[in-house]
């Protein structure tokens, strides 16, 4: 009974948020309009944190999602600006947070850093990478195609139910897509149990002939494209794109995976409470929002939810 | 009034599991109660229950005739109990001098500055009550062997300082489990000083040789239940083991039923490695070749040598003809399976549950598949023996023996060519002991070849066809078990010189 207050004990609060702020906000939260604003909100956020979840399995650590999330940005920005279609810019930007996260994997893999101390480095440099090759300007306006701002801005007609004022956002759309491909990919194949191995226990995994450096390396580049995704999204949804517009997404992305790690047997990060994860924060920060509560407010407000969720978690463990 | 220790109505509860009910014990002083039963049936968390380390649903307990409260490690040690539990528990990043004095007041200089001098004094003296000089006590915890650990653990529940209460009882939860043979008589001798003092001893093991040789008394638990106290002149091995299993359980070693065929599965010529010297030997299908050596001989690396974790400098070392696999992944791949010798750092993650557990090495293809997954696992678990509520209970809260049958059932999964067994036994009770070496000889009748490290004599002995004798790395013999007698390969560990 306590085992199962404790690992749904973080939806029951999911649960409560959403109840708060329905009688809160009533007429405006719990409203189709709402939700799908939220949904593209968070989808961002969604999917670092789902691509954050494939190294924490590992138990390991990438800091440099939120700095790589502006690299692509910027660099996508940067080709559009030179004139080079849609898809050079995008895939650019895709190949560059593959590289950085084949990088990531090379430090912590096979020359054996923290994971910790190594993405706090290419953090750093990805950044200074960001502002060296965007000369530190916001690069807006004429300069984004229309077609790359507008994807942020469409979406799937949803009045087959009845909803004929509003659309499904295709970068929700895309948050939903990331979802799936790391639940098969962590649920449902050889390769997310190896990876649950390592974190299980790296020295056994390994004499179990589990191929480690490898699978560390492939796991930091998932999450580096997944990171360069997000970065995109974020670009196309501003239409625009600057050095520092992923910064905030890294503790956030962190914060929700803990905040899952807290529904899981033993802690171990799943993806779909990851999921549950970034819906607290997303829809925290929403419903917040609307009730005009300040931002600092906010923020101690976010971080006092994750320690106490996590703490409670953790009490309840012992014994 | 009466003396001693009188435990009663011992009673534990996880979930719905009952792992210990209504358990008395009546521990003397200067008398050595030996406590056995099969693996999972409560012996260690009787022990957690004494030392305060997790809490009793029941539990009533009188030091000579007085009653007093248990609820704390605190407490434990203020009544005088030192303990040692069945896992090795020390801090690997701190010295051994600091192992030896942990949860001791540290000895002090100008009162806050820590005297580094006295505190190694006194972890060497603890050391040398137990006999040992070789062990460096500044030496980093972790870079000890298995053997090592123990004895440093040993030795700290040995200490004590002035102004504590004099101990009274004294636990060891399967301390040999991890000691060669001259290392547990050390223990033996330390034993039976401490008994002399007028201590009383709780002994925990699977070694019924060990058991009727030091105890005095005897209980046997089966089932989280006490089936029987007795002393240990009026009962008999037979008894106990009939007691322990409630069935008649064959004890010994099943004999070969087929001939060693032709041919070969490995080959090691002329290697020297960074640990080895010498190495030398054929490995036909179906053989069992047993290693023996003293603590930290080289067993472990002459396995590793098909793991590609120990590369040879010279020599060559072959595998079905071609050279050995350079990982743990090619290994397996190759028909290679290997039980590491520590359980809990190289074996098992501890916290995921048996099914991921046993079958890591043996994920085939990009998909999972759960359900003959579950399956397979159950199979497995049933051959092994192993006591536990479902596949997907995490290791952790398994007992220390069925954690060991998970290792080796990770092993047997595979159909394997070459097997590597380090210390395949240890903490399995009587019955799964045989149950396991029923396994390996199956095995090596369908043609599997095993490499045997043990520093258990008599199963090498009854095992084994051939023997190879490490003496500090190096080659120094392969024997015919025949005719053996575990005293005659013990003298065979020694270096010639050392003999007089
Ligand atoms: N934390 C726990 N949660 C659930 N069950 C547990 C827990 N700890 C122990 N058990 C169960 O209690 C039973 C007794 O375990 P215990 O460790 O006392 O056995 P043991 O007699 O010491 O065995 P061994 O000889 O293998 O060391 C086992 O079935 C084990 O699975
Ligand atoms: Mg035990």
């Amino acid at each position: 009974m306590i085992a199962y207050l404790r690992q749904f004990g973080t939806l029951l609060g999911l649960l409560v948020i959403v109840v708060f702020f329905a009688v809160q906000l009533p007429g405006t939260f719990l409203t189709a309009r709402n939700l799908i604003n939220v949904s593209q909100q968070i989808s961002m956020l969604a999917v670092v944190a789902f691509a954050m979840t494939v190294v924490m399995v590992m138990n390991d650590f990438d800091l440099s999602v939120g700095s790589t999330a502006s690299l692509a940005g910027v660099l996508a920005a940067v080709l559009f600006a030179q004139g080079f279609p849609v898809w050079v810019g995008v895939s650019a930007a895709l190949g560059i947070g593959l590289v950085g996260g084949v990088l990531n994997g090379v430090l912590v893999a096979y020359l054996g850093i923290l994971p910790f101390v190594a993405t706090l480095g290419t953090l750093t440099v990805f950044s200074g990478f960001a502002f060296f090759i965007s000369g530190g300007a916001t690069i807006f306006g004429r300069d984004i195609p229309k077609p790359f701002a507008d994807f942020s801005r469409q979406g799937i007609p949803l009045d087959w139910l009845g909803l004929a004022e509003v659309k499904l956002p295709y970068l929700s759309l895309v948050a939903v897509l990331v979802l799936l491909i790391v639940w098969v990919l962590l649920e449902h194949t050889s390769y997310g149990r190896r990876l649950y191995a390592i974190g299980g226990n790296i020295e056994a995994a390994h004499l179990a002939g589990v191929r480690v450096r490898r699978l560390r390396l492939s796991a930091f580049a998932v999450t580096g494209f997944g990171a360069a995704v997000a970065g995109l999204m974020y670009a196309s949804r501003v239409a625009s794109a600057n050095p520092t517009q992923g910064a905030g997404l890294m503790l956030d992305a962190i914060a929700a995976v803990f905040l899952g790690m807290t529904m899981g047997k033993e802690g171990e990060p799943r993806v779909l409470a990851t999921l549950v994860g970034v819906l607290i924060l997303g829809i925290l920060d929403n419903g917040l929002t609307q009730m005009q509560v300040d931002s600092y407010v906010r923020e101690m407000l976010v971080g006092t939810i994750v320690i106490a969720a996590v703490a409670t978690s953790s009490l309840g463990r012992r014994g | 009034m009466t003396d001693g220790l009188e435990f009663s109505g011992l009673t534990k509860r996880y979930g719905s599991a009952t792992v210990l009910s209504n358990v008395s014990l009546h521990l003397r002083p200067g008398r050595v109660h030996g406590l056995m039963g099969e693996n999972g049936a409560g012996k260690s968390t009787l022990i957690k229950l004494i030392a305060g380390v997790v809490p009793a649903d029941a539990m009533t307990l009188r030091k000579d005739g007085a009653e007093i409260a248990v609820t704390s490690p605190a407490d434990a040690a203020a009544a005088g109990f030192r303990i040692i539990h069945q896992e090795l528990n020390l801090v690997p990043q701190l010295s051994v001098a600091e192992n030896i004095l942990l949860g001791q007041p540290l000895p002090r200089r100008l009162g806050v500055l820590v005297d580094w001098p006295e505190l190694a004094r006194r972890a060497e003296a603890a050391l040398a009550e137990l006999g040992i000089d070789k062990i460096d006590v500044w030496q980093q915890a972790g870079s000890l062997g298995l053997g090592d650990r123990m004895l440093v653990k040993i030795a700290a529940a040995l200490v004590s300082h002035k102004g504590e209460v004099a101990p009274c009882l004294y636990v060891l939860d399967e301390p040999t489990a991890a000691l060669a043979e001259a290392e547990a008589e050390k223990l033996f001798s330390v034993i039976a000083r401490l008994k002399a003092r007028g201590a009383a001893i709780l002994y925990v093991s699977h070694r019924l040789n060990e058991v009727m040789r030091l105890c005095d008394d005897v209980s046997v638990l089966r089932n989280g239940q006490n089936v029987m106290t007795a002393e240990v002149g009026h009962t008999s091995r037979a008894e106990i083991i009939l007691q322990m299993t409630g069935r008649d359980v064959a004890d010994g070693y099943p004999a070969r039923s087929a001939r060693v065929a032709g041919g070969e599965v490995c080959r090691v010529v002329a290697v020297s490695s960074p640990k080895l010297r010498d190495l030398d030997f054929i490995l036909h299908p179906g053989e069992i070749l047993g290693i023996c050596g003293l603590d930290g001989a080289g067993q472990t690396e002459v396995l590793r040598l098909f793991l590609g974790l120990e590369r040879p400098k010279s020599g060559q070392v072959l595998l079905q003809s071609s050279p050995a696999p350079r990982s743990p992944a090619e290994a397996w791949a190759r028909g290679v399976a290997y039980v590491p010798r520590e359980r809990r750092s190289e074996g098992l993650m501890m916290r995921m549950g048996t099914r991921p557990n046993a079958l890591l090495p043996h994920h085939a293809g990009v998909w999972a598949r759960l359900a003959p997954e579950r399956t397979w696992a159950n199979d497995l678990s049933g051959q092994v023996g192993l006591k536990s509520a479902g596949p997907e209970q995490s290791v952790w809260r398994l007992s220390g023996g069925n954690q060991q049958k998970v290792v080796f059932a990770r092993a047997l999964a595979g159909n394997p060519r070459l097997l590597l067994l380090d210390e395949p036994t240890r903490g399995v009770d009587v019955g799964a002991k045989f149950e396991i070496y029923k396994l390996m000889r199956d095995l090596s009748d369908q043609g599997c070849a095993i490499l045997l490290a043990s520093s258990d004599l008599p199963e090498l002995l009854g095992m084994a066809d051939r023997v190879l004798v490490l003496q500090g790395g190096r080659q120094s013999a392969i024997l015919d078990p025949a005719g053996m007698a575990p005293n005659d390969l013990l003298h065979a560990l020694y270096p010639a010189t050392e003999m007089s």
